[in-house]
């Protein structure tokens, strides 16, 4: 069967009427918590998972990938008509944004917008096709010992490009790794740190702690912050854009893309790293800088195109290499291993109807998004006003019920409770939690594979610095050093500073 | 209730600490959490360098967790400290912690219902201030739409509790 043959049944199965729905379900609950200040992608993605539980993968995988890219679209609504990030990778949009929207420009902001990150999406997705297939060939042939460099990079990369202090970022990817090796011993079967709880054979609950450590502790910061939200909700006749908006973002889109699938692939802070980098280079190659920060429609152009781009290329480690390189995607990796379906090289032999079925889904999502964000941002907007204090409630029960559902035990919802505690008052002091998830979910793999080489090694260490290893050091060494050049370059720590100090 | 639009504002308890002396803390903390672990790990089966076994990982990583917090300690306890303060203890987010920690003890014996309805009513009074008829009619819609959605429509069987 060529690929084309499994794109056209990835089609089918995406345009069946379970598979329109649920990836309108997906699409829709997306925008919302996009939309909704402390609800991201990750924490609706992680709400709606027991629902996927009784469909088959491929639905399910459907649902939860467009709730993903729909929270990155739906983020950007409140960026720009209030002034509030839905979701950290529209932090960006805010600045030259809300500054149109003032100026009584909002439409056309939208409407950029919504159409760069369409192209955006739709260019990563094009990525995904194309290069995933391939990668995954070539990671069948490679062994434990690559294996085990591999997910080292990430982790190394995640610390790297981490945009707060690195020696923190660092102690959180060893403690993740550490509190994934609560359970059985994968390779001997004995009990590691569960004191004899039964319920913590099988490892600490992913899903609890996502919820605790970005849900529950997001609600909890939220809940200290005092504002009056006023949006400004355009017409729908005020979303055609001028010539001279085309004009002036049509190469910031085509660059969002570039950076946007770049950044992708990068396992970390990726999509929010893109944002700002996309935010630079747009300032950088403008020929009228000082319209920045006063309502340029490329400062909202550029980051929204690059921020959905991310979507599409960040699927590529997860479906070909099996590991994430964004907490969503660890999030997807989670959901299909609870569905039987080892998300990695061999994904696309034993599983090709799940890979394709996603590709398919999401150019079908990203039209849907489209056309769903339009006309109905008055309706998102609305949204805002119901009072957080409501808010609050539905969310945790909603949260409460969902980690419940996954392994039926009362002792998941005390990791919920204490993880978010804990992930509030890390977050207090300038602890990331995104590293922490990533290595956690990585732990188990890192620690088998690690073994197993030495095993097949007779002990032997040098089996880490094969020919194969090498060539893997060396290409990732090289494209990091380009990615953080890059970065520094266009400063986007000191951006990410500026942002949060201006916050 | 609390004005539409607005995020509810709850008071402020009097714990603002200082950051430099509030990160030392929380670096011994994690330093602590380290050795916990890595003395469990010890009393596992350690294997060897060539053949790790089970305990070998968790001891490494415990060990790594300390030596990396003692870090983070040190660079705070170097560093002047500008001031800065680090606020904890508001009074809504210590409410929403004990209600989450009481549905976690009474979500199996009371049920997911009765729990979760008390759960959503009292969160409803405490946050946002809404008269308790209000919160125990909106408790009681929720649930019915709880039992419908995820008992009807998704078959998942939550406890109920004594009834």
């Amino acid at each position: 069967m060529t690929g084309f043959d499994q794109l056209v049944g990835g089609f089918a199965v995406a345009l069946s009427w379970k598979g329109l729905l649920y990836c309108f379900i997906g699409c829709l609950w997306g925008t919302i918590v996009g939309v909704l200040p402390g609800l991201g992608p990750l924490a609706g993605m992680t709400l709606l998972l027991p629902l996927t539980f009784g469909l088959e993968p491929s639905i399910g995988i459907i649902m939860l990938t467009g709730i993903f890219y729909g929270a990155m679209y739906g983020g950007s609504t409140t960026s720009i008509l209030v002034r509030i990030p839905g979701e950290a990778a529209s932090v960006v949009t805010c600045i030259d944004g809300y500054e149109m929207a003032k100026q009584g420009r909002a439409g056309p902001a939208l409407m950029i917008s919504a159409v760069g990150s369409f192209i955006g999406g739709t260019v990563s997705i094009l990525g995904l096709m194309f290069i995933a297939p391939p990668l995954a060939k070539v990671m069948i042939a490679i062994g434990p010992s690559v294996e085990v460099v591999l997910m080292l990079l990430a982790l190394s990369v995640i610390t790297l490009v981490s945009a707060g202090s690195r020696i923190k970022t660092a102690l959180m990817v060893v403690l993740g790794l550490l509190l994934g090796s609560i359970g059985l011993d994968n390779l001997t079967g004995v009990a590691r740190f569960t004191f004899g709880n039964t319920s913590l054979a099988g490892g600490l609950s992913f899903t609890a702690l996502a919820i605790g450590l970005f849900g529950v502790s997001e609600i909890l910061i939220n809940l200290e912050k005092t504002e009056t939200i006023k949006a400004i909700t355009p017409k729908l006749r005020d979303l055609v854009p001028r010539w001279k908006d085309l004009r002036d973002s049509a190469p910031a889109v085509a660059r969002g893309s570039i950076i946007g699938f770049i950044f992708g692939i990068i396992p970390g802070v990726s999509h929010v790293v893109s944002t700002f980098v996309s935010y630079a280079i747009e300032k950088k190659f403008s020929k009228h800088p000082e319209e920045f920060g006063k309502g340029a429609i490329a400062g909202v152009a550029g980051p929204e195109t690059a921020n959905n781009a991310v979507t599409g290329t960040a699927m590529i480690p997860l479906l070909a290499l099996g590991i994430p390189s964004i907490p969503a995607t660890a999030i997807l990796l989670s959901a299909l291993t609870i569905h039987g379906v080892q998300p990695g090289p061999l994904l696309l032999t034993d599983h090709p109807e799940v890979f394709w079925s996603l590709v398919a889904s999401m150019y079908i999502g990203n039209i849907i998004l489209l056309i769903l964000n339009l006309p109905l941002v008055g309706i998102f907007v609305n949204l805002l006003r119901i009072p957080y204090a409501w808010l609050v409630p539905i969310i945790l029960i909603i949260s409460i019920i969902g980690v419940y559902s996954v392994n039926f035990t009362a002792a998941d919802i005390w990791i919920m409770v204490i993880s978010g505690a804990a992930g509030y008052v890390l977050r207090k002091f300038g602890y990331e939690m995104a590293p922490l998830l990533l290595a956690l979910v990585l732990g188990d793999r890192l620690e088998a594979s690690f073994r197993l080489a030495l095993t097949m090694s007779g002990g032997n260490y040098a089996t880490f610095a094969d020919k194969a290893s090498v060539i893997v050091l060396t290409s990732a060494l090289a494209i990091l050093l380009a990615v953080q050049a890059l970065a520094w370059a266009f400063g986007y720590r000191k951006a990410i500073a500026d942002e949060a100090e201006s916050a | 209730m609390s004005e539409p639009g607005k995020v509810s504002a709850g008071r402020l308890l009097p714990l603002a600490i200082s950051a430099r002396n509030g990160g030392i803390f929380m670096a011994g903390l994690l330093a602590l959490i380290g050795l916990v672990f890595a003395w469990q790990a010890s009393l596992l089966d350690f294997g060897g360098f060539d053949l790790p076994g089970p305990g070998f990982f968790p001891l490494v990583l415990g060990v790594v967790v300390f030596a990396f917090s003692i870090l983070i300690a040190v660079e705070g306890f170097r560093g002047e400290g500008d001031g800065e303060t680090v606020e904890l203890g508001h009074r809504d987010v210590l409410i929403v912690l004990a209600a989450l920690a009481a549905v976690a003890a009474l979500f199996e014996p009371l049920g997911a219902y009765l729990s979760l309805g008390l759960f959503g009513a009292v969160l409803l009074v405490v946050l946002a201030r809404v008269s308790v008829p209000l919160a125990i009619v909106s408790a009681c819609i929720a649930m019915a739409a709880c039992w419908y959605f995820f008992q009807v429509l998704l078959g998942l069987e939550l406890p109920i509790g004594p009834f």
